[in-house]
């Protein structure tokens, strides 16, 4: 192999593991999840925790005892954590970040980072369910029962742009939109509809029933400790930058330069604006319950979805494209 | 000291998630506690979250008097929390069985059941002394690394619990030398 491919081969691994794939992923979910936290204590009148907070949580948790209950699987147990990092991790690699590319694109990308992004539902639920312990199970069951509350709504949502770019791949969709910027008012009750699903996805206020530490302890983690702790809670903040990430592609025309402005400047503050809104969705909410919960997920979430997305064909049936 | 080491003392300090647990209080302390968690005082600015599991906790927040029925679960739950742990004991009652010392029910102060690293007098005391202690507690921390009432998970908590904390793979200080795996079903990992 010559040296040009050496480096062709560097380039690529930088791009997926350093910037803008997995370090970079590592870094920002650090960073959403001390805005998002910061946000919730200014939202309430507090100072909120320092900016290093996320960190010194992640170096504690690593360096604590890590426990397996003797009723849980250990090999099951060791490994979902990880799983669910990685899938997140995958998932990002198809989001365009700064500028109008991402690492890899490929037509039907769109189905693969939503597929992506429910198997840590899925591993939420049987990290509760192996954990050995009642409060583990039964908050395993309540991810999985929430898992059908909010996946319709939100795949709905996100198909509403793929129509309108009439493209199955994010890159694609976000050009498509950037390039067309009158068509993102159009989008905004599918907008909602995606940051509701999302914060359900996420198992946050006021959808947080899966870990309602006033009834299941601590629900799918309540086992969960030390470095495997760890990794759950770094998959969840890579999780909400990964949907963010998706939903700015989607709803809010991408991530290419505004004149002088830099790509990257521009995604960090439409990322910073989402978790800002989701913060505040947290902070104005109280917990549902489980019925509630998938009630409004099925009686307003999915027609409002499904309206999105009449608006979208028609419109691009009669008017414009 | 090392690198590794130096930075993980300071986010030990960095990062005290408590466990709020009644082991026989009259319930002003805990309305105490409670009320030094409110967003009046932030207790997030210090890096303290209060956790439900006692699995995620790192300091123990434990209010009044240990009562003859609780002791066994207060040991176990002692147990349950990965090591490093601490303890903090709010109120007269949790420091000595205050009031309620020499009851028939009662064994008496935290102490009589589990290490405690730091007290806080007071009955109740107030949320602003509740959190001193803990800042006290921190302090003592960054300054030793180690808990003040020594790692070794033994003594009064050891034979009435029926076998001490898991011995945590080498990470523990020296002198924790439980058999591994006990009553509650740890094991080390
Ligand atoms: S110290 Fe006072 S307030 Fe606290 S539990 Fe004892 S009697 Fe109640």
């Amino acid at each position: 192999m010559g040296g040009a491919d050496w480096t062709a081969v560097l380039r690529e691994l930088f791009r997926v593991l350093v910037f803008p794939g997995f370090a970079f992923l590592l870094l920002l979910a650090l960073a959403g999840e001390w805005l998002d936290r910061k946000a919730y204590a200014r939202y309430q009148h507090r100072m909120g925790p320092p900016w290093f907070q996320p960190a010194a949580d992640l170096i504690k948790l690593l360096a604590k005892e890590d426990l397996v209950p003797r009723l849980a699987s250990r090999a099951v147990f060791t490994f979902l954590p990880v799983l669910a990092l990685a899938a997140v991790a995958c998932a990002y690699v198809y989001l365009p970040v700064a500028g109008g590319r991402a690492v890899y694109a490929f037509p039907g990308d769109l189905l693969v980072v939503a597929y992506l992004l429910t198997l840590p539902a899925i591993l939420f639920f049987l990290a509760g369910w192996f954990s050995g312990s009642p409060y583990g199970a039964v908050g395993g069951v309540r991810a999985a029962t929430q898992l059908l509350g909010y996946e319709v709504p939100l795949l709905l949502a996100v198909l509403a742009p793929a129509v309108v770019a009439g493209s199955w791949s994010i890159s694609e969709v976000s050009r498509t939109l950037a390039g067309r910027p009158e068509l993102l008012p159009l989008q905004v009750i599918g907008l909602v509809v995606a940051l509701l699903a999302l914060q359900g996805k996420l198992e946050r206020v006021p959808f947080d029933i899966p870990e309602a530490e006033t009834e299941v302890v601590a629900g799918t983690f309540t086992e969960y400790s030390g470095g495997r702790l760890a990794l759950f809670r770094l998959a969840i903040g890579a999780e909400l930058v990964v949907g963010l990430t998706l939903i700015s592609n989607l709803y809010l025309g991408g991530h290419a330069a505004w004149g002088p402005v830099p790509g990257l400047v521009v995604y960090l503050f439409k990322l910073a604006v989402l978790v800002l809104i989701l913060a505040a969705v947290r902070a104005a909410a109280a917990r549902l319950r489980i019925e509630q919960m998938v009630t409004f997920c099925w009686r307003v979430l999915v027609p409002a979805a499904l309206l999105q997305l009449f608006v979208v064909v028609a419109l691009r049936g009669w008017w414009l494209l | 000291m090392g690198l590794w080491q130096r930075l993980v003392r300071w986010a030990r300090v960095k990062s005290p998630w408590i466990l709020h647990f009644n082991s026989g209080a009259c319930n002003a302390c805990d309305i105490e506690v409670l009320a030094a968690l409110c967003p009046r005082f932030d207790v997030e600015r210090l890096g303290m979250l209060l956790k439900g599991s006692p699995r995620h906790a790192d300091v123990l927040v434990c209010t009044g008097p240990v009562t003859r029925q609780v002791a066994r679960r207060l040991r176990r739950i002692y147990a349950q929390i990965p090591a490093p742990r601490f303890v903090l004991a709010v109120g007269t009652c949790a420091a000595s069985g205050g009031v309620f010392r020499g009851c028939y029910n009662v064994l008496g102060g935290v102490d009589e059941a589990i290490p405690v690293d730091m007290y806080v007098p007071g009955c109740p005391p107030r949320p602003d002394a509740i959190i001193h202690g803990a800042a006290q507690l921190l302090a003592a921390l960054a300054r030793s690394g180690e808990s003040a009432a020594g790692q070794p998970y033994a003594g009064t908590a050891r034979g009435a619990a029926g076998g001490g904390a898991t011995a945590p793979g080498g990470r523990a200080p020296a002198g924790d030398g439980q058999p591994a795996g006990d009553s509650e079903g740890r094991v080390a990992p």
